[in-house]
């Protein structure tokens, strides 16, 4: 009887396993969702439900050996960042930058923005003092 | 001979109805096409990453520009484009006084390149994000036009519409107490402004579809001979 449970167990196990859906490319949890909510009730908890559910994204997708989405490990990083974490901060601008290269431009400059603000004369804050694509005239008026 | 103008006529009738239907059945059936033909350039251009511009609001709906814009990333991720953390972006744009949409559309594209590092900038406009309101049906329609373009050459690379038209007269409202109907309406029309957001997921779906894959994903480069529903697309937005 044992056994036939067992052997029972293990049929559907392999049944479930090969029918599992073809490997996803991406693992976003529950992003879009939380990031709605911290849009729609902007609140210290919404906005830690979303930073949770990045830091999901990164633990969830190394355990089923997939790519981290774009854009996660640099959002992650901006967090940090407001928290005033600059290392880590740094750090996952450079996770960023390494998974994907297209990033440089932009990881590059967030990083020299937090070590910017390190310097006596800042504010504490990172700022983005040399953006200028080209605002357009309109804006001084 | 009598008998022989009669078949005469059915035969004509006959005839006429078959050409009629070919011509409604030609007007009316969508025409399909393949990626590699209707979006040539995107292949030629090859971008790797894409920066999401601020959506442009042409609804009546001031809170759509937000909410929408936390529907696109996810969905276009998997088209296998480096895709720009969209909140750190639209923060910078911010800074820069350009998440208006007007005066974005004043940006040379080129400057998303040097500033970003950008290969294309999606440009996503809010056609409809409104519920109508019937004497005995109401609807719910998003439509998003999404517009790809290239940041070397400022040309369209790729463009599609979203629409999802969701019925919420939810079948049979009668009964012949007024009060009631009214209730079973308001119900479904309050119901249907939380769900606005999974619909706008359905339209970017819809409308990402039919975009070319980029280098991330396991079909880059072999889905020219894709087909989908062909558009017939307005100007340009620039």
């Amino acid at each position: 009887m044992n056994h036939l449970k067992l052997g029972l167990i293990a049929v559907s196990a392999l049944f479930l396993l090969g029918c599992a859906t073809p490997e996803k490319m991406y693992y976003w949890g529950d992003y879009s969702n939380t990031l709605y909510q911290s849009k729609k009730h902007p609140s210290e908890q919404t906005g830690l439900s979303h930073q949770q559910a990045l830091e999901g994204i990164v633990a969830e997708s190394e355990k089923r050996n997939l790519r981290i989405p774009p854009g996660v490990y640099a959002e992650l990083g901006y967090i940090y960042l407001r928290q005033n974490k600059k290392d880590l901060a740094i750090q996952n601008f450079k996770m960023e930058k390494q998974l994907y290269p297209e990033s440089a431009v932009l990881m590059e400059r967030l990083e020299n923005a937090v070590k910017r603000s390190d310097q006596p004369d800042s504010a504490g804050k990172a700022s983005f003092p040399e953006v200028k694509p080209n605002a357009p005239d309109k804006q001084e008026k | 001979m009598f008998k022989r103008a009669v078949i005469n006529k059915n035969r004509l009738l006959l005839t006429i109805m078959v050409i009629l239907t070919g011509v409604s059945l030609s007007a009316c059936a969508p025409k399909m096409v393949t990626k590699g033909d209707k979006f040539p350039l995107l292949y030629q251009d090859s971008p790797s990453s894409i920066l999401i511009l601020p959506p442009m609001n042409e609804s009546t709906a001031a809170e759509a520009k937000d909410y929408y814009a936390t529907t696109i990333q996810e969905p276009l991720s998997f088209r296998g484009y480096y895709v720009f953390p969209y909140e750190i972006t639209t923060d910078i744009l911010k800074m820069e006084g350009i998440y208006d949409s007007e005066l974005m559309k004043d940006v040379p594209l080129q400057k998303f390149r040097e500033y970003f590092g950008a290969d294309a900038v999606l440009f996503t406009t809010i056609k409809k994000w409104n519920l109508s309101y019937m004497v005995i049906a109401s609807n719910l329609t998003i439509s998003i036009d999404c517009e790809l373009k290239s940041t070397k050459s400022n040309a369209t690379l790729w463009r599609y519409t979203g629409t999802v038209v969701v019925d919420l007269s939810g079948g049979n409202t009668g009964g012949g107490v007024a009060g009631l109907v009214a209730k079973v309406i308001v119900a479904a029309v309050r119901s249907a402004m939380e769900d606005y957001v999974p619909h706008a997921r359905t339209a970017n779906y819809m409308a990402l579809n039919t975009m070319p894959y980029g280098k991330y994903h396991a079909l880059y480069g072999k889905d020219r001979q894709d087909q989908f529903i062909e558009q017939i697309q307005p100007q340009s937005n620039q």
